[in-house]
């Protein structure tokens, strides 16, 4: 069955049989899950196409997500991505336990890895066309995803908001096919990608807020080697420490019209130099990243009208894909909302890369949601 | 003589070891939560009463104040779909979760207006499906939502329940009275042609008979267009409407150049508890909607 044939049947299966009045009946008597699309198109007038797949035009992602309670002790989300680059694939599709003790949140599936502040966000959902550099290298072009396990319980010994987050997932980062290691990074309990992020979060006045949170992962990844064999990647231990910074103003009366966000995340990236090598394979074969790390960016956005808002970018990394030459980049952006439902986004990037000319990229952004009413993000 | 036993019951009851925590959506239901828990209730609210209660930040601080709750009570039918889910994410708040008794839709004892009656869809606004979700500017509507509170604390705190009833009907009497002394203000109204910013004030024109002639959102949640605000120029001097009610958050020039247009006047009205200083609890609220709209109205 084809991705669009499961797309239209869901759609259908969804259309309500009748207008419930209320205090007749329930509202959902047939137990629908909540079923809502996203669609998020991009047209590039850069001088050449920056997109992955090289078009001026395109639907870069259409999301489906099908939510609701399993039954009184789990909750199910399920997120289903379709491009025409990478056609359809699971984003995510997770249980939530609902009747853990001690008020803990549990989570068992494929989720978003709870690293830093922005890879939190759905890409559709965020203020700029891309994640910033730091996340798209570090992380994922798309964040950072996981599949395993996920805890959380909310906290506050000290008066204030706290959040820690545990994840064990099978592996962090992208999955290469083209990477063959002795055996795969999972095959021991320490090759398992493990998180955890602590969350704190103020009330600075009751217009402002700040969020200071830290986050901190490690895995083993397959990297590769000068080898013509079978054998052409070793696995070796990569982590990374984050920390990033919130601040959220918004007046309470006013807050339909004004609002200001700053946003920063350094993180560092730890890697291993010196991994142990299957035998015979000189030392001087190994080909992945020795060096550790640095990148970081610093984001804003200010709120002009009730739809309309300015934003801006600048980020600062050692580029992992340059052999960690400094990559920099500068972008600003006019979103506009007609509605809640949907987003107009208008923004222009320049780069520059150490050792490479600068380039500049202009692009349009718009997204659209269908469905039931989303929590907006915060 | 059932309401001085219930008061001489409740002084002797006194208040509890540990009294029932609630959380409410709005400062309306705060209020009405407090006068009915009495000693025996803590009631804390999210939105304040001079923010949109649409939009409300679902800022973190907030799942503190829920996880200790023994009783989320929220307006309903989707006022609070943008930002509720967020705090009760995951549901890990079970004493929340939707069949619990400290879940609370006060919506559901609720005669309802603008419920839709067709299809609907989103090309009509930032409609409520369900129906219209302002309902506690009805004085009825404010008894029902005591007597909710009443039965769901009367559940949870058994030994507290001749306190709670006598809270009830103490709130009831205010209002009884309250509206006994607003009378002639409301008898003006009735009739008389007003525009209205959102469909906020549906409900107080309902029990008011106040005429709502057009209003400023072309659909609800949309802000006004030129050309929309253009056929209300002409709907105000056509209808003879002489006041535009807003509500403190919109933007009131917009209001203010149909006014000029038309030689209406803005009369800025919050429809929640707190939303200027003074308005401090619902009787006081609705007395100063009905009369402010009472001098307004010509």
């Amino acid at each position: 069955m084809t991705a669009r044939r499961v797309l239209i049947l869901l759609l259908l299966a969804a259309t309500p049989a009748r207008a419930q009045q209320q205090g007749t009946g329930p509202t959902n008597p047939r137990l629908l899950p909540d079923i809502s699309v996203v669609g998020d198109l991009i047209f590039d007038f850069s001088r050449r196409s920056t997109q992955e797949d090289g078009r001026r035009f395109s639907v870069r992602e259409i999301e489906l997500a099908l939510q609701a309670a399993v039954d009184p002790y789990f909750r199910g989300d399920v997120f289903f991505g379709y491009s025409d680059v990478e056609g359809v694939a699971i984003e995510q599709a997770f249980l939530t336990a609902t009747a853990l003790p001690w008020q803990i949140e549990g989570r068992l599936g494929r989720f978003i890895m709870p690293f830093g502040k922005q890879n939190l966000t759905h890409r559709h959902d965020l203020h700029t066309i891309d994640y910033p550099y730091v996340i798209q290298r570090f992380l994922g072009e798309e964040g950072l995803k996981g599949t395993g396990l996920y805890a959380s319980k909310v906290l506050s010994p000290f008066g204030f908001y706290q959040e820690v987050i545990v994840t064990a997932v099978d592996h962090l980062g992208e999955l290469s096919d083209d990477l063959t290691p002795e055996e795969p990074a999972n095959a021991s309990l320490g090759g398992l990608g493990y998180m955890a992020r602590l969350r704190n979060y103020w009330d600075l006045t009751p217009n402002a807020n700040l969020e200071l949170s830290a986050s901190a992962s490690t895995g083993r990844m397959a990297q590769p080697l000068d080898a013509t064999g079978e054998i052409n990647a070793v696995n070796a231990r990569q982590s990374l420490l984050g920390v990033d910074l919130t601040y959220r103003w918004r007046p309470l009366q006013q807050g339909l019209y004004r609002s200001l966000i700053v946003q920063a995340e350094f993180m560092h990236q730890i890697n291993e130099s010196n991994p142990t090598l299957p035998e015979g394979v000189d030392p001087g074969a190994y080909l992945g990243p020795r060096e550790n790390l640095n990148g970081a960016y610093l984001f804003a956005r200010y709120q002009l009208s009730r739809r309309g808002h300015l934003g801006a970018r600048g980020d600062l990394l050692d580029d992992p894909e340059a052999d960690g030459r400094a990559l920099r980049a500068a972008s600003g952006y006019y979103e506009f909302f007609p509605s809640e439902f949907s987003k107009l986004l208008a923004g222009y990037e320049r780069l520059w890369p150490e050792g490479q000319a600068s380039q500049g990229r202009f692009i349009i952004q718009a997204t659209f949601a269908l469905g039931p009413h989303r929590p907006h993000p915060f | 003589m059932i309401l001085q036993f219930t008061l001489v019951a409740s002084l002797m009851a006194g208040p509890p070891a540990a009294p029932l925590r609630v959380v409410t959506s709005t400062t309306d239901l705060w209020d009405i939560a407090r006068q009915v828990g009495g000693k025996r209730v803590v009631a804390k609210h999210i939105s304040a009463g001079f923010q949109d209660p649409h939009f409300v930040e679902a800022k973190p601080s907030f799942v503190l104040d829920l996880q200790k709750a023994d009783v989320w009570a929220y307006v309903g039918l989707d006022l609070e779909k943008g930002w509720a889910p967020v705090l009760l994410a995951g549901e890990r708040i079970q004493k929340m979760a939707l069949s619990a008794t400290g879940n609370l839709d006060v919506s559901r004892v609720i005669r309802l207006l603008d419920v839709p009656s067709g299809n609907i869809d989103r090309s009509q606004g930032d409609v409520h499906p369900l129906g219209n979700p302002h309902y506690w500017l009805d004085p009825a509507n404010a008894r029902r939502i005591a007597k909710l509170f009443q039965d769901t604390y009367s559940s949870l705190d058994p030994e507290g329940a001749s306190e709670y009833a006598a809270n009830a009907a103490a709130f009831g009497a205010r209002l009884d009275a309250a509206e006994a002394a607003w009378a002639p203000a409301r008898a003006r109204l009735k009739g008389k042609p007003i525009v209205a910013w959102h469909t906020s004030w549906r409900y107080l024109a309902e029990y008011t008979g106040v005429n709502i002639v057009g209003f400023m959102e072309p659909k609800p949640g949309v802000p006004p267009s030129p050309s929309h605000l253009s056929g209300l120029i002409q709907t105000v001097q056509r209808t003879g409407a002489r006041v535009i009610v807003m509500e403190p958050w919109y933007d009131r020039r917009t209001a203010d150049f149909v006014a000029g247009k038309t030689g209406a006047s803005v009369l800025v009205l919050p429809p929640s508890v707190g939303g200027v200083k003074g308005l401090d609890d619902y009787v006081t609220l609705m007395k100063n909607a009905i009369e402010s709209l009472s001098r307004a109205v010509p």
